[in-house]
């Protein structure tokens, strides 16, 4: 999910070819309702969202969530496999 | 070492950070390291200063000249801009994530209720191009 144009997220989908969903929070509406909004922190000033990898079970409920404190930082894939594995 | 070796070493540390920095930003252990580099430029700044008090040419300024801004702004990167605050956020391991309806980069909407009792979801939040 990010606030990124449908055009570039599918271009980006393109690129990466994973088969997975690029979801489109334009204004930042569930995103900032999700508490995943690093303030101020786009050119400019503007809002931008947190990086956050978040795992939910079957029935919506988290299991696993990882948030950065440094944008460059992001969760190793293999601790995103172990953690789905483990659901 | 001569001086013009050291300002020559303090560029060569300087070239390896930012392309091994660019070329392994997908590996994990790399990425997930930017004070690394930011020391990188440190150690770089320190050998071109090394040069510079062994004999002032202008090999030793210019490794230290590029040394010091690198240093800079790596750092300004690593330690202003990207640090974000640690806002409370609306998530909690055992909690149900809020609900959503948005569409997909095909125009197609997508609500995280449909996957509701079918299948496990992973988001992922970035920040994208802007």
């Amino acid at each position: 999910m990010s606030p990124d144009a449908n055009a570039q997220s599918q271009r980006l989908a393109d690129g990466l070819r994973v088969n997975y969903r690029f979801v489109a929070d334009p204004d930042l509406a569930v995103t900032r309702r999700y508490g995943l909004i690093h303030r101020r922190g786009g050119p400019g000033g503007r809002d931008v969202p947190r990086p956050a990898t978040v795992l939910l079970d079957r029935d919506g409920v988290v299991r696993w969530l990882a948030l950065s404190a440094n944008y460059q930082v992001r969760p190793d894939p293999r601790d995103v496999a172990r953690a789905v594995r483990a659901l | 070492m001569t001086a013009g070796r050291l300002a020559a070493l303090s560029l060569l540390i300087c070239g390896v950070t930012i392309g091994g920095y660019s070329l392994l930003i997908g590996v994990a252990a790399v990425r997930n390291h930017p004070e690394g580099y930011v020391a990188a430029y440190a150690i770089a700044a320190t050998v071109a200063g090394l040069s510079v008090a062994l004999r002032r040419r202008w090999s030793g300024w210019l490794a230290l000249a590029v040394s010091v801004l690198l240093l800079t702004l790596g750092s300004y990167v690593n330690f202003v801009m990207a640090r974000i605050p640690d806002d409370p956020t609306a998530l909690r391991v055992g909690e149900r994530a809020p609900d959503f309806t948005l569409p997909d980069a095909g125009g197609r909407r997508v609500s995280l209720a449909d996957y509701r009792g079918k299948k496990p979801v992973l988001l992922v939040f970035y920040r994208g191009y802007w």
